[in-house]
């Protein structure tokens, strides 16, 4: 299962990364947020409240990371193969379509990763201060779950064009999340440290802010995430079942 | 060798294939005759394994998918409508990636690349993107990755589709040096003059059944006229008034 898995994921890695104009265009929709932070700065005053508001903008960019370094390839490895009819062949190899769908959500996964490791050494740049490890290796499961939700909208279009359209309405999502966070008088209470997304941004929030990070609700939010993760890929892997994947319906 | 034995499939309300049955023995090239829509496509995915029988079963070397999940794909190579490249991989990387998929040992691999590269003629390509390929290099680069385990057992939809003389002619003498070798070819196409040229039997479909096999020749004596284009029109109109 593993060899099928990781040629796969090798290949979208190299594909991916041949595709310059895509990767170029994720590495600047990762910096964006540093680079709006850097200039709403000029005209925050240096004082606690002000790295409050910019701590605050900064973990919402820095949720649309995670979702933005992949969709290229979430795109392309998925919707692009239909598209090209390259999945058919894909499909004649003697590998399960689980593991076809586990290298390709590795490989968007990764940069995904790649894209919110960019997005932090933006921020960490601009505020001097690197996160702490705990909490960048806690946004690792973020980044599993935004590859699995793209990889999932990507087995549902047709075409590129299509996965362009949804996959950016899918990035509204840790936007929208976030800045519900951000405003909402009743986030950071109750149970919202174990909602993905939700539970990322209350962390980027309070350990950029030097505040004590809950080892336990950071165990059970990384949980949670994987888990989601997982139920979305499943889906997707029964999407890859269907026989209009095939003639392209 | 490919059995297909009875099958079924259907898409929504629409039946695909009714009651599909042939044998393609080893070192024959099997046509499958049909106009567009009699099945002729549905058939050869289902026996590459990319879909799955409504009814029936496809055994491959006298294994079922029912016994090995992956019997087919690991059996059989195939060409199927369309090359379906990736734009930024050469030749030489497509037929890495594949051989990997099919578990062929890395230093196996190099070699069995370099052979399926000579074997196409494909030396002066071999490192160059497959995006800026004329249709006869593409084809070829995808007849190379059908061919790159070495399967026993090759299934081509219209390979010769859109390819100008020179290539189709290529592909004619590639495909009987692999018959040749003892493999099992079937080969679907509704070009009569290719089929004609190429195949060693004739299964001829309508309607998604099958409503003649047998050489050229002898679908001649049976339909009572004196080419392939007569007999085919005479056997599946027939096979349409009985539907009707």
């Amino acid at each position: 299962m593993l060899t099928p898995t990781l040629t796969v994921a090798a290949k979208e890695l190299l594909d991916g990364w041949r595709d310059r104009r895509a990767m170029i265009s994720a590495a600047l929709y990762c910096l964006m947020g540093p680079g709006v932070v850097s200039m709403v700065r000029l005209a925050v005053p240096d004082s606690h409240d002000g790295q409050t508001v910019l701590i605050a903008m900064m973990s919402v960019f820095t949720l649309v990371s995670a979702f933005s370094g992949g969709m290229n390839v979430a795109m392309d490895c998925i919707a692009g193969e239909r598209e090209r009819r390259s999945l058919v062949p894909l499909l004649m190899h003697p590998a399960t379509r689980l593991d076809l769908l586990l290298g390709k959500w590795l490989a968007v996964a990764a940069f995904s990763a790649g894209g919110l490791a960019l997005n932090l050494l933006g921020f960490a740049l601009l505020f001097h201060r690197l996160p702490p490890p705990l909490l960048a290796a806690c946004l690792i499961p973020l980044s599993l779950l935004a590859a699995a939700l793209e990889i999932l909208v990507s087995t549902l279009c047709r075409g590129v064009k299509e996965a362009h359209t949804y996959l950016s309405m899918l990035v509204f999502l840790p936007m929208m999340v976030g800045m519900f966070m951000v405003f909402s008088p009743v986030a950071g209470h109750g149970l919202w440290k174990f909602v993905p997304v939700a539970g990322q941004q209350l962390l980027l929030d309070a350990g950029m802010r030097g505040a004590k990070l809950d080892s336990l609700a950071m165990l059970f939010l990384s949980f949670g995430t994987a888990i989601l993760a997982g139920m979305a890929l499943l889906i997707a892997a029964d999407r890859l079942e269907q026989d209009d994947v095939v003639y392209g319906g | 060798m490919i059995e297909v034995r009875n099958l079924q499939k259907t898409f929504g309300a629409v039946a695909a294939l009714r009651d599909v049955s042939f044998l393609a023995p080893d070192g024959a090239i099997t046509g499958l005759l049909g106009a567009n829509g009699a099945g002729k496509s549905t058939t050869l995915r289902t026996i590459c394994g990319v879909l799955k029988p409504g009814g029936g079963e496809v055994l491959v070397d006298g294994v079922s998918p029912a016994h090995d999940p992956l019997a087919l794909q690991r059996r059989v190579g195939g060409l199927l409508d369309h090359a379906g490249l990736y734009a930024r991989f050469t030749p030489r990387e497509t037929l890495t990636f594949s051989g990997r998929l099919h578990g062929i040992p890395r230093q196996r691999l190099r070699d069995r690349v370099d052979e399926t590269i000579d074997f196409l003629g494909m030396q002066t390509v071999a490192d160059r993107p497959t995006g800026g390929f004329s249709l006869g290099e593409r084809m070829k680069t995808a007849l190379g990755r059908a061919l790159i385990h070495a399967p026993r057992n090759l299934v081509l939809d219209e390979p010769t589709s859109g390819l100008d003389v020179p290539s189709v002619r290529s592909l004619r003498l590639l495909l009987q040096r692999t018959r040749d070798a003892g493999a099992c070819i079937v080969f679907s196409s509704h070009v009569l003059a290719e089929v004609r040229a190429l195949c060693d039997r004739v299964v001829i479909l309508a309607g998604g059944r099958v409503v003649a096999e047998g050489t050229s020749a002898e679908l001649c004596t049976r339909a009572g006229v004196a080419n392939l284009e007569d007999a085919f029109v005479a056997l599946t109109g027939a096979q349409e008034v009985a539907a009707c």
